[in-house]
């Protein structure tokens, strides 16, 4: 029986469980990628969020025999990047992070976002975050860290 | 793989769908948070067949797996669907769910699908022994009632290429991220030398399926804008007598009034 192969944060992997398995739960139990949160199971918080092929899902919506062949990039992996740096300056600026759970799913839509719009007015990043619910810190300043950043790291994006 | 087929080709992923008992798995928005045990999914995701979106004579022809995000990004799908698509949930959600799933969750609520009965869309089903082209008021039978065979897929969603200019879509929820329909209107109007040649108001949300009153949307065809504005009032209070709702989330009585509210919005769009 052939496993289910794909790069998690440019690793080469295979997962040998069930295809029906939820991507969320196999980062967790099996990958150690605990930055990716589980806030509802039911795809309404973005806790979860990941990038597969460069596209932004909740993966707790997505089961493993989806991901055979795909890249993964969870925060363990973007936190090493450039772009990484220039949104974690801007969260931290703006106090945008309180407990933090929310924040990991939040940079990656905040990234998915600026791949596709480097420049977004303040209702398209609203648009771009408007999957991810956080509970402590309010929207704006989290906003204003996604537009600061979108600054600060022009061309980068 | 383990509980699951990956097939690259329609032709293959319908000899595995006659054979066994498979799921077709499009995006999972829908599946997963089903959390249905034991299932064995048919992944359709890697099948190109399913994933374009095509022009011909008279169709824009959206594959079952072609996603939300995809569609929005395509200036060939009507403005009225592309409306619809921009609705719902939020980017991660519409960067998965499809055209395909919103139909075989056999849903009322399903934003798309609103759309498809207001433009009379065809579905092309296909299975090893060959396709069905079946209008969607044909094929939506109730809540999770659908006309699928257990051997077929949906391939296509056919679309009318013109005709669906002059439209007004509104959709009621909770809030504007994330919010599943309350009541949801898709209307189109179809003029010709003055003269309304048709009309169809679709209700999303309000019932076991998409709701219709053909017998009423009659009442206007063949009218001017003028004669159309005389026969209003017949034409409202007829919606208010024949819409039959169910309560969901939120009483009758209030989507009764939303209703009718949203069929007169569109009426006025128009000038009747
Ligand atoms: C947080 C959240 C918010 C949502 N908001 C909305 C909303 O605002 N509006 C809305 O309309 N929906 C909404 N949905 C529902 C869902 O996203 C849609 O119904 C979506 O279109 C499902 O598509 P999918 O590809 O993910 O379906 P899947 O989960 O993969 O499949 C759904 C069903 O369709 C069947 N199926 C899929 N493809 C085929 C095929 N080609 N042939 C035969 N059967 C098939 C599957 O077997 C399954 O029964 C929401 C869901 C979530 C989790
Ligand atoms: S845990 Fe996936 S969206 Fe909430
Ligand atoms: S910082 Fe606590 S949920 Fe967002």
């Amino acid at each position: 029986m052939n496993g289910i192969s794909f790069t998690l944060n440019g690793r080469e992997v295979t997962y040998t469980g069930s295809a029906a398995d939820r991507l969320l739960d196999v980062l967790r139990r099996d990958y150690g990628c605990t930055s990716v949160k589980c806030g509802c199971k039911e795809g309404e918080c973005g806790a979860c969020a990941v990038l597969v092929d460069g596209v932004l899902l909740n993966s707790c919506c997505v089961a493993m025999g989806a991901v055979d062949g795909a890249a993964i990039v969870t925060m363990e992996g973007y936190c090493k990047t450039e772009r990484f740096a220039v949104l974690d300056r801007a969260f931290a600026d703006l106090s945008a992070v309180q407990c933090g759970f929310c924040i990991p799913g939040m940079v990656l839509a905040a990234e998915a976002l600026l791949a596709k719009n480097p420049h977004p007015t303040e209702a398209e990043i609203r648009e771009g975050l408007s999957g991810n619910l956080c509970r402590c810190t309010g929207y704006n300043a989290i906003v204003n860290a996604v537009e600061n950043a979108a600054k600060e790291g022009n061309g980068l994006w | 793989m383990v509980n699951g087929f990956a097939p690259a080709t329609l032709q293959e992923a319908l000899a595995i769908r006659a054979a066994q008992d498979v799921t077709p798995y499009a995006g999972g928005t829908d599946l997963m948070v089903e959390n249905r045990r034991g299932v064995s999914y048919l992944f359709l995701s890697k099948i190109p067949e399913l994933r374009q979106i095509t022009v011909d004579d008279t169709c824009v022809r959206i594959g079952a797996a072609v996603t939300f995000t995809e569609a929005l990004a395509d200036e060939r799908v009507p403005q009225i669907m592309r409306d619809a698509l921009a609705g719902i949930a939020a980017p991660a959600i519409r960067n998965a769910g499809t055209f395909g799933g919103n139909l075989g969750n056999g849903s009322a609520k399903a934003d798309s699908v609103l759309v498809e009965f207001a433009l009379d869309a065809k579905l092309r089903l296909v299975s090893l022994s060959g396709e069905r082209i079946v209008p969607v008021e044909q094929f939506y039978l109730g809540r999770k009632k659908l006309d699928l065979h257990s051997d077929e897929l949906i391939a296509e969603i056919l679309l009318p290429k013109t005709g669906w200019e002059n439209y007004y879509y509104e959709k009621v929820g909770g809030r504007n991220a994330l919010a599943i329909s309350r009541v949801a209107f898709a209307g189109v109007l179809r003029m010709e030398n003055d003269r309304i040649v048709d009309l169809s108001a679709a209700f999303g949300a309000v019932a076991d399926t998409v709701l219709r009153l053909k017998d009423a949307e009659g009442m206007l065809i063949g009218k001017t804008v003028a004669e159309a504005k005389a026969a209003k009032e017949a034409f409202l209070s007829r919606y208010e007598q024949d819409l039959t709702l169910t309560r969901g989330r939120v009483s009758a009585e209030y989507r009764k009034a939303v209703c009718l509210r949203l069929l007169q919005a569109f009426l006025e769009k128009f000038g009747i």
